[in-house]
């Protein structure tokens, strides 16, 4: 609000020159070493010093600070004092003492394990559909897309209002069934039993589009002499789908239940803006969030983001190694 | 040859290439340009009037400033609103006009204020000055980012805003940690019952009065509130799913204050020691029961839901709630909108005969990495006097007069304004420590969200919380 914009800010850009300069110096140091030093190709020398400023970007900004989250892990850290290690504290606390730490886990872990199998096959399912040739088969497109694009702040605060127990569009549609049960409708984010399908069916519409797309481009990609073959052979419609289009899929499905299980494991945004009861537990993120930036418990929450790492990690694993029983590669040697 | 030319080439686009998303940055974070005399001129009245320094009252300065030099440049965040920050924007603009040693720039940050604090904090590039308020005071004085201001204090002899004799104890007191004063306190806030008089009168109910205790206000409430065939709660026919308008509101997370109604009962819920949590004390456990079946069984407050939907006190504005609980500062009955005649008046007294209110209270405080601490003092004096003279109620003795929030707030009645100088004696700090917010999440998560949801009762989960809550006191 005061002073001189370009004088304010010639501090800073002398400070992106000099490290442009130096970027610039160390990849030519890189060339210069690999063909002086190692006496390696030209060509190779060439590509190394190339990579050199994406390798000090990757360096920078995410292999130090992974190594550091672990390291961090084991201290008592506040963000502005030096950590002090504390050993296995962190973990042993979370896990025996903390009283959020399992509900968080078992929340996190349900909602993933549920919500993305289903979202993949009503993707799927969405997918065939629309790979079909109908009029305006574009705006249908379009019309199924339209989720992902809408900030996922907006989407909460919509389906916020679809929740809401009790002028909500959800409860007013269910109504005659509560009606006809003697129920009362749910209060969806205030009540820990409705807490889990309230998120999930939020996470379904919004995960919609983006999957649809990139099955569609899948189902698009199989070959259409397999099904000419397949009809020659008498094989029906529905054989079809079983025996060649959901094999030649696999791959795109494999990629978006390994990509979205990461994604549903780390999710955040619509646990923060929902407010739900924290009765159901607090996905594990907000609860990194909480511990590290409301609390300024920077090591602790560190401990907390590793174990969600390696929930993530072994999940991965597990669904890598899955992958040679159902997924088919075109062109892969068995 | 040829292959150097490449390399030379690529690495010049490289180059050009990070200039130029440097220059970009540069055209999103410019910061806007020096206030004009005009918009000094705009400063409110209480700031020019007694806000700003001269070069003499900044004499321990030692800096160029005090020698005729440029002015010091300051920084300075606070977490105000867009009309808010317009109106402490002039106050600032007041200062600085006047001022011959410093200049302060002011940076507002409504949202995740405190995260960017102490994000700025940590890399060295939070502001010289901040406002920090009573829940994180002491934890930020314990990780030594605020700069002890007991010895300027005590050295101060020209800055109205300095002399701590001016203060109300409690409120120095809160500002206070290991004996030393890291923040100047500018508002204490209690809280005081909002009232709509033209509901009561509708309803055939007495305002209430300075004798009023739970009982009467529960009775209150009850006839205030209201079906869609006209029965009132206390009516065994009140048909609580047609209801149209309410007695009282609560948001079923804690506002009103649960620790208000433990307080007012007798109870704590840190001991002054910070050694216990004794929530499971028969009054503390009386206090929160009474509290969750006045909103649950009683019946007199909007659902949760109900209040999401159409705003905390948007719904009192409306006329749809007679009676609401809020700070004094918020002054609902001058707020555009309200509908019906409003006053603040006490909140009732409690079974131990008290009215005890959490007070709010925030501070103005100094970066400990300030490079010019004499002159940042000086300035925070300066500042601080301007907030007191804008904002009401504040904890110095002189300015807790009737005339003074009169002139602070011309548009208030005069009955709000005999409330909240009666209400300030009962304003009590909360007991805060270094590391509180763990200590709330518990309590709201635990004890607070499955007592309001009518999951269990006050004495069964106060036994099973306590112990929870005492883990995270300071050892």
């Amino acid at each position: 609000m005061v002073g001189d914009p370009i004088a304010d800010y010639l501090p800073t850009f002398i400070r992106f020159l000099l490290l442009a300069a130096a970027v610039i110096g160390i990849s030519i140091g890189v060339h210069y070493v690999l063909r002086k030093v190692f006496h390696v190709r030209r060509e190779v020398a060439i590509g190394y010093s190339l990579i050199t400023p994406w390798i000090l970007g990757f360096l920078t900004f995410s292999a130090v600070p992974l190594v550091s989250t672990f390291a961090l892990s084991f201290t008592d850290y506040n963000l502005q004092q030096t950590p002090s290690l504390v050993g296995v504290k962190n973990y042993d606390t979370l896990i025996n003492k903390d009283v959020n730490f399992w509900p968080s886990i078992r929340l996190t872990i349900l909602y993933s394990v549920i919500s993305v199998p289903i979202s993949v096959f009503f993707s799927l399912m969405l997918a065939l559909l629309l790979s079909k040739k109908l009029r305006f088969i574009g705006v249908y497109r379009v019309l199924y897309y339209l989720p992902s694009i809408v900030p996922a702040v907006a989407v909460v605060l919509l389906w916020r209002w679809i929740f809401n127990p009790d002028v909500g569009l959800l409860n007013t549609a269910l109504s005659p069934i509560f009606n006809l049960t003697g129920q009362s409708p749910p209060d969806w984010f205030g009540d820990e039993n409705w807490v889990l399908p309230a998120f999930i069916i939020m996470s379904f519409w919004t995960a919609l589009g983006n999957n649809m797309v990139i099955l569609l481009g899948s189902r698009k990609g199989v070959a259409t002499d397999l099904y000419e073959a397949a009809s020659i052979d008498g094989a029906n419609t529905f054989t079809k789908f079983l025996k060649i289009t959901v094999p030649m899929m696999t791959p795109a499905i494999f990629f978006l239940i390994v990509v979205e299980f990461a994604s549903a494991m780390q999710l955040f945004t619509p646990a923060a803006f929902a407010r739900a009861t924290p009765a159901a537990g607090r996905f594990m993120n907000l609860l990194i969030y909480t511990y590290g930036f409301q609390q300024s418990r920077m090591g602790y929450a560190t401990a907390l983001a590793v174990i969600l790492f390696l929930l993530i990690l072994a999940a991965t694993i597990i669904l890598f190694r899955s992958q040679a029983r159902w997924v088919y590669y075109e062109g892969q040697e068995k | 040859m040829h292959s150097s030319k490449k390399l030379a080439f690529t690495s010049l686009l490289l180059f050009l290439s990070l200039v130029l998303s440097a220059c970009g940055d540069a055209t999103t974070s410019a910061p806007a340009s020096a206030p004009t005399a005009a918009q000094a001129g705009a400063a409110t009245t209480a700031a020019q009037a007694g806000a700003a320094t001269t070069a003499a009252q900044a004499g321990a300065a030692t800096t160029a400033a005090a020698a005729g030099g440029p002015k010091v440049e300051l920084t300075m965040s606070i977490w105000a609103g867009v009309d808010e920050a317009k109106e402490f924007q002039a106050i600032i603009d007041g200062i600085n006009a006047k001022s011959t040693t410093y200049k302060v720039s002011v940076q507002a940050s409504p949202q995740e204020y405190v995260t960017k604090l102490q994000t700025g904090l940590a890399s060295g590039t939070a502001a010289d000055l901040f406002w920090v308020d009573i829940d994180h005071l002491s934890g930020f004085a314990d990780k030594g980012s605020l700069l002890d201001l007991t010895p300027m204090l005590k050295a101060d002899k020209s800055h109205p805003a300095g002399n701590l004799d001016d203060y109300f104890p409690g409120a120095i007191a809160a500002g206070t940690y290991k004996d030393k004063i890291y923040g100047l306190p500018w508002i204490q806030q209690p809280l005081v019952l909002y009232v709509n008089l033209d509901m009561f009168k509708a309803a055939n109910v007495s305002p209430p009065t300075a004798e009023w205790t739970w009982d009467d206000f529960q009775k209150a409430a009850l006839k205030l509130t209201v079906d869609g065939s006209g029965k009132t709660a206390d009516d065994p026919a009140f048909d609580v799913k047609t209801a149209k308008q309410w007695g009282f509101t609560s948001n079923g997370t804690d506002w009103p204050p649960t620790m208000m109604y433990i307080w007012q009962a007798g109870g704590q819920t840190i001991t002054p020691d910070f050694k216990s949590s004794p929530i499971d004390s028969p009054e503390a456990v009386k206090a929160a029961q009474w509290y969750t079946d006045l909103i649950n069984k009683s019946r007199v407050s909007p659902t949760a839901s109900q209040i999401k939907d159409q705003g905390f006190d948007t719904m009192f504005l409306n006329g749809k709630v007679a009676m609401f609980i809020g700070g004094a500062a918020d002054s609902l009955e001058t707020r555009e909108g309200m509908k019906g005649q409003a006053q603040a008046f006490l909140v009732p007294k409690g079974p131990a005969g008290n009215r005890q209110t959490p007070a709010y209270i925030a501070f103005t405080a100094i970066n400990a990495k300030a490079k010019n601490k004499d002159v940042a003092y000086a300035a925070m004096a300066d500042i601080t006097d301007g907030i007191q003279k804008w904002k009401v109620p504040v904890p110095r003795k002189s300015l807790s007069t009737k005339e003074a929030i009169q002139k602070a707030q011309p548009k208030r009645p005069a009955g709000s304004i005999d409330t909240i100088i009666a209400a300030l004696p009962d304003a009590k700090a909360a007991p805060v420590f270094p590391g509180y917010a763990q200590w709330a999440d518990i309590w709201s998560t635990q004890f607070i969200d499955p007592l309001f949801r009518g999951k269990d009762t006050a004495a069964n989960l106060s036994k099973k919380v306590r112990p929870q809550l005492e883990e995270t006191l300071p050892k």
